[in-house]
């Protein structure tokens, strides 16, 4: 199977609504098993090392399809296996990963059941962007309390208009408000529920860019900031800064230098002339909003001492408690 | 099961402490613990049981009973999910089945990160195999079983019994000499506590009186005649005085999954103090106040009320029935207000609190 051919099928998978980046993964390491002709152990985590590797060159953001990759991987590596012959090995190994995308569907029940316990009646809950799992709490919520969600646009994408079409679809009150309108809508808030891309080492959170910031400012309001994340998120990675996620490239947040380059020389001289050679430039500059999208991340990270516990479907955890289940899988 | 007059006794002696427990005629963490104990005791020797699954739901339905006639003491609940966590771990030992770890799958996997449960030494050493569901003897389960869940009851009990020599054990390595250390309220953990300590080291206390209970009055007396050089003063003087302090040792009622706590009121405003003067904040308290809750409800409407009358009492009429008077019994303090939990089972910063809980308790009986 190619770099390609593996790349198309994690597409495809990803067009199935139900299914966040890490499962599709595995289910496309699964369907490159099916097809290779590996005749080892050792051959086969080559090709699936490969194949992981390959997939997160083809995808601007691999953060959550890198976490599902490693589990994968990881799980394969430590496979207490007494199979007979190598292909029996093998399709036992594919049957547990698609056995673990069947059984991952019901973990966001699992982990609106936990997070339901922390909504009081009559909350106002701020969220950000669209999650799956975030959505289904709110969803769940609303059938037995009064709730009552802030969204946030989410620019560049606007997946948070999203969310907000789906909760008023659903009678929940619901109103978008800017990214730039958080600081001022925090006091109204009781709490805010954040879903994820993944949850690193640190405890920490790789989420839609503006999480940093309404973490940083639900902080600075002392509200709660719960972080929503099934296990399969949890990823072996410990981020420094935002410029360590892998989704990072010197693009992002780049200095048009070209463009000033080309415009100095042409309007040389004093400040007020150059201000009358603007006006009588025949094309001014123009910046849409695709010019802003290009050199913005899509996602940010936010430091573990922000979040005030995950709720993931092995139980409410606290940011400490996410390194401790990833040192127990990765290093146990 | 009604007519049955094992029954019957075992209501009789629930309903006892149940009511008890209304009136407040039994208050504090381990008075309550502790006659939780020894009702379960009572109820498990009496109990009848063919299998695992009848004798839990015998203690499952006295627990939420008891939980239910006073959910604010919460060392009632944790004394009934410790002795569920123990009888489940002897019933596991007893009947020598291997823990389901049949299958290995990715959500397994995914688990090895849970903290291990604590594994005590396998204490029936008289290998009786155990028979479930026996239709000829129904009794033999309970028979063969019944000696050892007592065995275990007991080791709870020891446990609740040695709880503040435990605590107090490592004293005098929290207590330097010369300090100046600041507590308020009467616990009697902290106060055993710091008579350890007092052994080893010439320090200093100040009792703030802690109205309107003035329990820090009874604790500042009991030090002072332990010939430790005691300061009473009055709440209102905390602040004032936490630059001169070392170090706060405070009691706690409940602690929580978060690492925050339940403790008497007056140890927010304490802490809060403690930490504008990066003081350390030390909590003393035994494992049967950790409660398996994350502070859900962070107003204090979700806390115990006291009599108001200690507040303004009626002999002040006028006022009366012109104000609204609430004696608040405990605060909430945050977990980043708290720097580390001395217990009877070593000492632990508040992040891993949870995991304690973990260790402790078995996921399925968070809820009773």
């Amino acid at each position: 199977m190619t770099d390609l051919q593996i790349h198309e099928s994690y597409q495809r998978l990803l067009k199935n609504e139900d299914l966040s980046t890490p499962l599709a993964a595995i289910l496309a390491l699964t369907e490159m098993m099916k097809q290779s002709n590996a005749g080892t152990m050792f051959e086969l985590l080559n090709e699936l090392k490969g194949a992981a590797e390959a997939l997160s060159k083809h995808s601007p953001n691999p953060i959550g399809l890198n976490a599902g990759c490693e589990l994968f991987i990881e799980f394969i590596t430590l496979f207490p296996h007494d199979a007979a012959s190598f292909s029996e090995l093998k399709t036992e190994l594919i049957r547990q990963g698609q056995q673990y995308a069947e059984e991952a569907l019901a973990y966001r029940t699992k982990i609106a059941e936990l997070a339901f316990d922390f909504i009081k009646d009559d909350s106002v809950i701020l969220t950000h962007s669209y999650s799956r799992v975030v959505l289904q709490t709110l969803l769940m919520a609303h059938k037995r309390k009064r709730i009552s969600v802030f969204v946030t646009e989410a620019r560049p994408r606007g997946m948070g208009i999203k969310t907000a079409e789906m909760l008023t679809t659903a009678g929940i009150p619901c109103t978008v408000v800017l990214d730039s309108a958080v600081a001022y809508a925090i006091e109204k808030v009781d709490f805010v529920l954040m879903g994820s891309e993944a949850v690193v080492e640190s405890g920490g959170l790789v989420n839609a860019v503006g999480s940093n910031q309404i973490a940083i400012i639900a902080k600075a309001a002392n509200k709660p900031f719960y972080a929503l994340a099934e296990s399969y998120k949890f990823h072996r990675m410990f981020p420094l800064s935002q410029y360590d996620l892998p989704s990072h490239n010197p693009g992002v947040l780049s200095f048009p230098q070209a463009l000033s380059a080309r415009t100095r020389p042409a309007s040389s001289g004093l400040p007020s002339e150059s201000s009358s050679s603007f006006s009588s430039n025949s094309s001014p500059i123009k910046i849409s909003q695709e010019d802003i999208a290009r050199n913005n991340p899509d996602v940010d990270y936010t430091r573990p001492d922000l979040i005030s516990l995950v709720f993931s479907d092995v139980g409410s955890l606290t940011p400490e408690g996410v390194s401790q289940y990833l040192v127990g899988m990765f290093a146990g | 099961m009604a007519s049955d007059p094992q029954s019957t006794a075992n209501q009789r002696i629930v309903e006892d402490l149940v009511s008890r427990l209304r009136r407040r005629q039994l208050v504090g963490s381990r008075a309550t613990a502790l006659e939780t104990l020894l009702v379960l005791r009572q109820v498990v020797s009496k109990a009848r049981f063919s299998n695992i699954d009848q004798l839990v739901n015998v203690i499952r339905i006295v627990g939420r009973r008891l939980v239910e006639a006073q959910p604010k003491e919460h060392s009632v609940g944790n004394t009934v999910r410790k002795v569920l966590h123990h009888i489940r771990e002897e019933y596991h030992t007893a009947s020598e089945r291997p823990t389901v770890q049949s299958s290995f799958s990715i959500a397994k996997f995914v688990l090895q990160g849970q903290p291990r449960k604590q594994t005590p030494i396998p204490r029936s050493e008289t290998r009786v195999p155990l028979k479930e569901n026996d239709p000829d003897d129904p009794d033999s389960f309970a028979r063969v079983l019944k000696p050892v869940l007592m065995e275990a009851i007991q080791d709870v009990f020891d446990e609740l019994e040695t709880v503040y020599d435990n605590i107090s054990k490592n004293a005098k390595d929290h207590i330097h000499s010369d300090e100046i250390i600041l507590t308020l309220g009467m616990s009697r953990t902290v106060q055993s506590f710091l008579k350890s300590a007092a052994h080893y080291r010439n320090y200093t206390v100040i009792v703030a009186e802690t109205a309107p209970s003035y329990g820090g009055r009874e604790m500042a007396a009991s030090l002072s005649s332990a010939g430790i050089s005691t300061f009473l003063v009055p709440d209102s003087s905390i602040y004032a005085l936490m630059s001169r302090v070392n170090k706060v040792i405070l009691g706690a009622h409940a602690i929580l999954a978060n690492g925050g706590m339940f403790a008497t009121s007056g140890s927010l405003l304490a802490a809060t103090a403690a930490r504008s003067y990066s003081t350390p904040v030390v909590v003393c308290a035994g494992q049967f106040k950790l409660t398996p809750l994350w502070n859900l409800y962070h107003e204090y409407g979700a806390l115990d009320f006291g009599d108001p009358s200690a507040v303004l009492g009626f002999e002040e009429g006028d006022l009366v029935d012109k104000v609204d008077v609430v004696n608040p019994y405990y605060d909430y303090v945050r977990p980043e207000l708290l720097d580390v939990f001395i217990t009877n089972y070593g000492d632990h910063p508040p992040s891993s609190i949870y995991r304690l809980l973990k260790e402790t308790y078995d996921d399925e009986d968070n809820e009773l």
